[in-house]
């Protein structure tokens, strides 16, 4: 090869040839190095490389504290007390701290009224804290702006106003706050034509003005469920979204209550046109046509003044058509049997009807027994009479200042000519905290901070007043209305100078504490004190009030009822993703809302589940909504949810995966489902929630729903039946007369295994175990947002629940049984039965899941490679798969991931540890305090949040625990206990209150003969 | 031609070939240009390949949620398919192993490609457990390998591990069997091989092959060693223990006893079918109507037609043990097959694994190649659908009806599965491209030829084969055997 090279020098020529000798003279340092040391190192550096280039994640680095806070340990979680604003019912709440960031809601134990609950929208409301599109200051003019400039420009237009004696309006939704009702009575003293309007998007309005008709006063009596032995509602959803669910389950349950040797159950008759959750739990439920309520409830009235041997003042009305004698016979008997101890609630929104219920009451011995008059309820106040006042005056174009707090009237009032309305107003000031439809159209907005940044009161029941205090700096550059107030009365204090100072004049004197600072510290401790209420004025009932109620004539169309979602309510909590995908309680649909029709409604109008309908009234806006076909709802209704449709819900268009065929959850500037508010009524009578007169007609079209659960009964398919109308024994059930008589009446019939392949565990220190009383729970879904809160579920989106791949570690599996068309119905929280002869668990390759000593059924996710067998082999369907990496891309909501969870990465298999962190983090403080574990101590999130106590977690070791004598409870079952798997999760047998011969359950003959 | 002399019995070489005509025509393929039809199927099979190539690798970077399944339904194409290779797969060792322990001599015609069919289905089915997995990458950790994680081993109670062990070791057995097989022939390529790298690997994996009297003598110890204790136990096991994925679980429809049984019937069932398709194909394209006779065809629809019934009366046991045993979630599954919302695929699976063999009763249907063609393609689809019914049926209407859920395979199972045949076919059409695609060694101890007065034209060549391949007296001892038996 050289020898055709030409050289430059003698060098570069004699270099080009090798020579042994001179090159290893002149080689700079001989490598100390023989062939196999080079092997080694060659061989560690190239596996060292391949060693660090394993690790799959970027190296985070913690960077401790400086300087250390006080009262932060880390890893140790601080609790703070406070008042929920998920809604205005005010339940009390605990917040569970983890490095100065809210991580978890928690209901108050200590709470006069919600008694240690939390509903669904109070657990996720913590979601909102987070939320990235709250407003980072405050606007003028659409525009991010300063205080400064703000509170100028107001306190100008203030001035303005006052010189002019222009007209200023407050519209708020109910004030719950005593401090912010005495700033608001203050910053409206200073001008001369200035009102304070309330209303609450749902409404009670029409219950206060009976009220005031009846009793003088207008005001909320404060409903006493427990203290009830006989309730007849009609179409009052109390146990899901009426004034104070939370309350209104935990008093329930308290009446129902089949523990002990005296089991006491109240009886509920639910009178509604649609299928809403409380009737879903009624023991008797009657499907009434909406046209017919107001008959219906004179009819009742009639024949409940015949037994108490008074005239009903007006005459008999026409015989109703759909209700049968026989029923309202039977609930005039039972109502007047209880008396004392009975109670009607209504939910409807004509004045007229509710007085018929106040006569009702009245004559039952209601009023003081089972409806607290002298404690009223203060969670809704709304006018609408004065609403609908505000609204003329609003489209004259008079109000020359108007403020607005809480609501969202372009949203959720029916008013078309609102939005122009609100936009022309001279100068209109929001309080809104994120962008809303009205917010959009004001010339202020003084962002108020989340509920768990600010310090706040709340008297929710006359004489309970609570606190919620500041859990984390403010994230935002917020101010609460009270002090903005303030500062436009120029006398600008914080929040807490003005709730001391307000409590210090005026609720102070309703105590009988001595000294301000120790009530003060004590109520901000338990977050909430009892005192006295201010006495109320209540005269005598006005008996002339009461007219008797006809049926409002039919026709062929359709009678629409608007409803709040137990997720959603009004709309306010439409950008919560957690309640976006959480499922309703009755249809299981997520994501949309829907025209429910009843299967024979939708078998005339031929249409099924997914085709879109389009709801039309002459003369007014039409919607289209797909159909959802309900069971158990009257044939000429349909029934649309209220809160869908609101402004910016299109951010969930990038809300869970994205790949090759994947949909997004909403089309780009749509919004989640449809907005039906302008459908509801306000006139004179107030607000109304029911069109008559509506068509329904089949657009061809389809539209796809999300739900969790597509087969919706508990016997299979007739064709398919084994033997006919097959049952499963999932759900065992009993009536009241045969659980009196025998304990373990339902119980299909007993298994019994001599002998086992599988040796028994043995569990020396621990078996932890969980009980679930059916009776008690009431499907409310706050279990369920709860879970996905303390152990970081991921939202899914639509498409992926679709798919019916959603998360939840907690679902509530809701069966029909008996008619199709009127059928009972029963909820059943499902989670991981932690099985002492878990299937899954031997099929797993590589022991990614497997028993601790505890009894525990633990999912490794480290080792977890997601052959998925463990899922199909479990009965229960509880495991969840990470189908995808799903999303935890949103920086500010990663804060409130609990870190005891770790967060699950794709591939791998999920499902409910019975809150293991908190098994670990009980056992921890009991040993660091040198002592057992305590029963009861150790709460998992499912069931420390639910408002019916239906769950029961403990230890089975110890045979004194709560959950040990519940497993020996002959009420007690486990689901396929068939197959011995032996779960560690067992049910409480469904008792009804209801006569032998209606229950549509399996009598025992049956049963055998089923099982051949 | 043949019949006049063997007028008992068919000849299974037709053509009245010579041992040299033999190596001639069977090496034909290899030594020629490749046709244009060959190559016409090669680049399908291999954009085809392509195709699922790029649907895995989309689904293993993006996740398992690429594919239709639910929290229901966690096992359907991906198993399915799984489980329909591994029932390919057995045909090869059975006609090898087995049939050649019953001394099925016509079986040499068809084992080579068998083998090599069996080797490449396992191979396609080998890919599903892995790339079912949530964490593919992490595959490996279901190997009991000695490790640094304290005493973190492999769980011996999960069916899917004792998988893991029988295709592994059912994957290599069939590819030694499929080598030590292929030896004798490639010794006599080696020989007809001009010198370079072809030339070189022959004689590489000849093994110094000489045809001595000794080699052969070991060699056929060797093969029949392999085929008695090792290939014939696997091809029972394997597919039993495949069965055990179902058999073990608690799941109605995968819990019962009958599933070993039935699934390797249904093994042979599919196996056997997919080889008659494959030879159709091959003595057409090949050109090797001589040596994969019509009588070879029609001694394999027998058996197709026999696994048919074994199939069918597991199907039928199936319901009969539902509705005996009065296990009412039992009795649901197979009401719900037949009759839910999934029944099609029952019905397809019905229609194709029960009526569709039934025409193989008439000689004239089981010598009519395109009726045999398009039954053993229905029958495949057939056997697809009974695992696709086994699986996806059984899970998506389980214990708890709050979880009842439907599935629709998503465009990257489709192309997955579809890419499992890419990958089929490529590998095949290599495999007819490059080696012999039919036993030359064994094909010449069933030759007619042999009893006859040789043919003085080709005298010169006999004596070069003769070289490497003593096979005389095999031949005429085998062909003795087959008369009188």
């Amino acid at each position: 090869m050289s020898e055709n090279r030409y050289w430059k020098s003698v060098e570069e020529r004699d270099s080009s040839l090798p020579r042994a000798g001179r090159s290893e003279s002149e080689a700079p340092v001989a490598l100390p190095i023989d062939r196999r040391g080079f092997l080694k190192a060659s061989g560690f550096t190239v596996a060292g490389t391949l060693l660090v280039g394993c690790s799959r994640k970027p190296v985070e680095k913690a960077i401790p504290y400086l300087v250390q806070p006080e009262e932060i340990v880390p890893g140790r979680a601080t609790w703070y007390a406070s008042t929920c604003g998920g809604c205005a019912a005010g339940c009390g709440a605990l917040v569970k701290c983890r490095d100065g960031r809210p991580i978890k809601l928690e209901g108050n134990r200590d709470h006069p009224f919600s008694q240690g609950g939390l509903c669904a929208v109070g657990q996720a409301s913590l979601l909102g804290l987070y939320d990235s599109q709250r407003f980072s200051g405050p606007q003028l003019a659409g525009r991010q702006s300063g205080w400064d400039e703000v509170d100028q420009a107001v306190t100008g237009r203030i001035a303005e106003v006052t010189a002019s004696k222009g007209r200023v309006r407050l519209l708020t939704d109910t004030v719950t706050s005593p401090t912010e009702q005495r700033l608001i009575d203050r910053f409206l003293r200073q001008f001369s034509d200035a009102k304070h309007v309330v209303y609450d998007p749902l409404s009670s309005s029409a219950i206060l003005d009976a009220h005031q008709t009846t009793h003088g006063l207008r005001v909320l009596p404060r409903y006493r469920f427990g203290r009830a032995d006989v309730i007849v509602s009609f179409g009052a959803d109390f146990l899901g979204t009426w004034i104070s669910p939370v309350e209104f389950t935990t008093d329930y349950r308290s009446g129902r209550n089949l523990d002990g040797d005296s089991p006491r159950l109240s009886f509920h008759a639910q009178l509604e046109s649609r299928m809403s959750l409380t009737g879903s739990n009624a023991d008797l439920r009657v499907i009434l046509d909406p046209a017919e309520e107001g008959l219906a409830l004179g009819r009742l009235a009639e024949k409940v003044a015949e037994l108490a041997g008074t005239a009903y003042p007006g005459f008999a009305g026409t015989s109703s058509s759909v209700l049968e004698e026989a029923t309202l016979d039977d609930l005039a008997e039972r109502l007047w049997q209880a008396r004392g101890r009975s109670l009607v609630v209504s939910a409807s929104q004509s004045s007229r009807q509710q007085v018929l219920v106040n006569y009702l009451n009245q004559l039952l011995g209601a009023y003081g027994a089972t409806i607290d008059l002298e404690r009223p309820s203060m969670q809704r106040q709304g006018n609408d009479i004065a609403l609908a006042e505000l609204a003329d005056e609003l489209a004259r174009g008079s109000v020359d200042l108007l403020l607005i707090q809480g609501v969202n009237p372009v949203y959720d009032l029916p008013l078309p000519g609102l939005a122009k309305a609100v936009e022309e107003a001279p100068f209109v000031v929001s309080f809104a905290a994120s962008l809303d439809e009205t917010a959009a159209r004001a010339d202020a907005i003084c962002p108020e901070p989340h509920f768990l940044e600010a310090w706040g009161d709340c008297e929710a029941v006359a004489g309970v007043v609570s606190i919620a205090q500041p859990a984390i700096r403010p994230l935002r550059d917020t101010r609460s209305m009270m002090e903005s107030l303030s500062v436009w009365l120029g006398e600008p204090k914080s929040a807490l100078d003005l709730i001391q100072e307000c409590w210090l004049e005026e609720i102070l004197p309703r105590t009988s504490a001595l000294s301000f600072r120790s009530f003060w510290d004590h109520t901000v401790r338990d977050g909430s004190a009892l005192i006295a209420a201010e006495a109320l004025e209540v005269s005598p009932f006005v008996i002339s009030a009461v007219e008797p109620l006809g049926s409002v004539g039919q026709d062929e169309h359709f009678t629409l009822e608007l409803y709040p979602t137990i997720g959603l309510l009004d709309g306010r909590h439409a950008h919560n993703p957690w309640l976006q995908e959480l499922p309703d309680p009755v249809t299981k649909v997520t994501w949309d809302n829907y025209a429910s029709l009843s299967p024979v409604a939708a078998a005339d109008l031929g249409v099924g589940e997914s085709d879109v309908v389009r709801l039309e009234v002459p003369g007014e806006q039409s919607f289209e909504l797909p159909v959802y076909v309900q069971p158990g709802q009257h044939d000429r209704v349909v029934a649309v949810a209220l809160g869908y449709g609101r402004l910016g819900t299109d951010r969930f268009h990038t809300a869970g995966p994205k790949w090759l065929q994947s949909k997004p959850t909403v089309d780009a500037g749509a919004t989640v489902g449809v907005n039906a508010a302008p459908w509801t009524t306000l006139g004179k009578e107030g607000r109304g929630y029911r069109r008559s007169g509506v068509k329904v007609i089949p657009t061809g079209r389809t539209y796809d729903l999300a739900s969790t659960q597509t087969y919706h009964f508990l016997s299979v398919p007739e064709k398919l039946a084994p033997t006919d109308g097959q049952d499963r024994p999932i759900i065992q059930e009993a009536v009241l007369e045969e659980y009196l008589e025998d304990r373990s009446a339902g119980a299909p019939h007993l298994h019994h295994f001599e002998s086992d392949l599988w040796g028994e565990h043995e569990f020396d220190v621990h078996h932890w175990a969980m009980a679930i009383d059916l009776s008690a729970c009431t499907g409310c879904a706050a279990c369920v947002v709860s879970c996905q809160a303390e152990n970081n579920v991921p939202v899914v989106g639509k498409d992926e629940v679709e798919r019916r791949r959603e998360m939840h570690w907690i679902r509530i599996d809701r069966y029909y049984r008996g008619d199709p068309t009127a059928p009972d119905t029963v909820h059943q929280p499902m989670m991981c039965h932690h099985c002492d002869n878990a299937p899954c668990e031997t099929v797993c390759p590589v022991i990614a899941t497997l028993h601790s000593s505890e009894g525990l059924n633990m999912q490794i996710y480290n080792r977890c490679v997601g052959t998925r067998y463990c899922a199909n082999n479990c009965p229960y369907k509880v495991r969840r798969f990470n189908w995808f990496d799903y999303a935890h891309d949103d920086k500010l909501e990663n804060l409130m991931l609990n870190p005891d969870v770790t967060v699950r990465d794709r591939g791998v298999m999920e499902k409910c540890s019975l809150c293991v962190q908190r098994i670990q983090e009980g056992k921890i403080v009991a040993i660091s305090e040198g002592r057992e574990v305590a029963d009861g101590e150790i709460q998992t999130a499912c069931q420390q949040s639910c408002p019916a106590q239906a769950i029961v977690f403990g230890d089975l070791v110890d045979p004194e625990s709560r959950v040990s004598k519940i497993f020996g409870d002959p009420r007690h079952y486990v689901i396929f206990e068939e197959l011995n798997v032996r779960p560690s999760v067992g049910y409480l047998r469904l008792v009804r209150n209801r006569p032998a011969i209606t229950a549509g359950h399996v009598t025992e003959e049956q049963e055998d003969s089923h099982h051949g | 031609m043949a019949r006049t002399a063997w007028p008992l019995r068919e000849p299974l070489i037709a053509g009245d070939k010579t041992p040299a005509q033999v190596t001639i025509d069977i090496s034909r393929p290899l030594e020629g240009r490749a046709t244009p039809l060959w190559w016409a199927a090669f680049l399908v099979s291999l954009t085809t390949l392509f195709v699922g190539m790029v649907a895995v690798s989309y689904q293993i970077k993006t996740g398992i949620g690429t594919w239709g399944l639910n929290r229901t339904i966690g096992w359907s194409f991906d198993i399915t398919n799984f489980v329909f290779w591994v029932g390919i797969g057995h045909a090869g060792t059975l006609i090898s192993a087995i049939l050649f322990l019953l001394r099925q001599r016509w079986r040499t015609s068809v084992n080579r490609a068998a083998e090599a069919m069996t080797l490449f289905a396992v191979m396609c089915a080998g890919i599903f457990p892995i790339i079912h997995m949530g964490r593919p990458w992490l595959a490996f950790w279901v190997l009991p390998y000695p490790n640094g994680r304290g005493p973190l081993w492999v769980n011996f109670r999960s069916p899917l591990l004792w998988d893991v062990f029988a295709i592994s070791t059912y994957f290599i057995i069939s590819a030694v069997f499929w080598y030590v097989g292929l030896i004798p022939d490639l010794a006599t390529l080696r020989d007809r091989t001009k010198p370079g790298l072809r030339q070189r690997l022959f004689s590489f994996f000849s093994l110094g092959w000489n045809g001595a009297l000794s080699v052969w003598n070991r060699y056929e110890t060797v093969y029949l060693i392999l085929a008695a204790a090792l290939a014939t136990p696997l091809v029972l096991s394997v597919h039993s223990i495949v069965s055990f994925d179902f058999a073990t679980s608690v799941l109605p429809g995968w819990h019962t006893t009958i599933f070993p049984p039935y699934f390797v019937g249904g093994a042979i069932f599919s196996g056997m079918s997919m080889v008659l398709t494959l030879m159709i194909i091959a003595r057409k394209t090949m050109r090797l109507e001589d040596y994969l006779t019509i009588r070879h065809i029609d001694t394999m629809t027998k058996l197709v037609l026999a696994t048919s019934w074994m199939v069918a009366i597991a199907y039928a046991t199936e319901f009969f043990v539902a509705l005996y045993s009065g296990n009412e979630l039992e009795r649901f599954v197979f009401l719900n097959r037949a009759m839910g919302p999934m029944a099609w695929s029952y019905w397809i699976m019905v229609c194709c694994n029960v009526l569709v063999p039934q025409i193989f009763w008439f000689r004239r249907m089981r010598r009519a190649l395109p009726v045999v063609f398009v039954a053993t393609i229905l029958i495949n689809v057939g056997m697809w659908f009974e695992r696709f019914v086994i699986i996806t049926t059984s899970l998506h209407r389980d214990f708890l009806p709050s979880s009842w859920a439907s599935y629709t395979p998503t465009l990257i199972e489709l192309a997955t599965l579809a890419g499992s045949f890419g990958l089929f076919f490529t590998c095949f059409l290599l495999f007819c491209r490059f080696l012999p695609m039919i036993a030359m060694a064994e094909i010449k101890g069933v030759l007619n030829a042999h009893l006859k007065p040789a043919h003085g034209l080709e005298v010169a060549e006999v004596e070069v084969e003769a070289e490497t391949e003593p096979i005389a007296a095999r031949s005429v001892v085998g062909g003795l055997e087959e008369v009188q038996t």
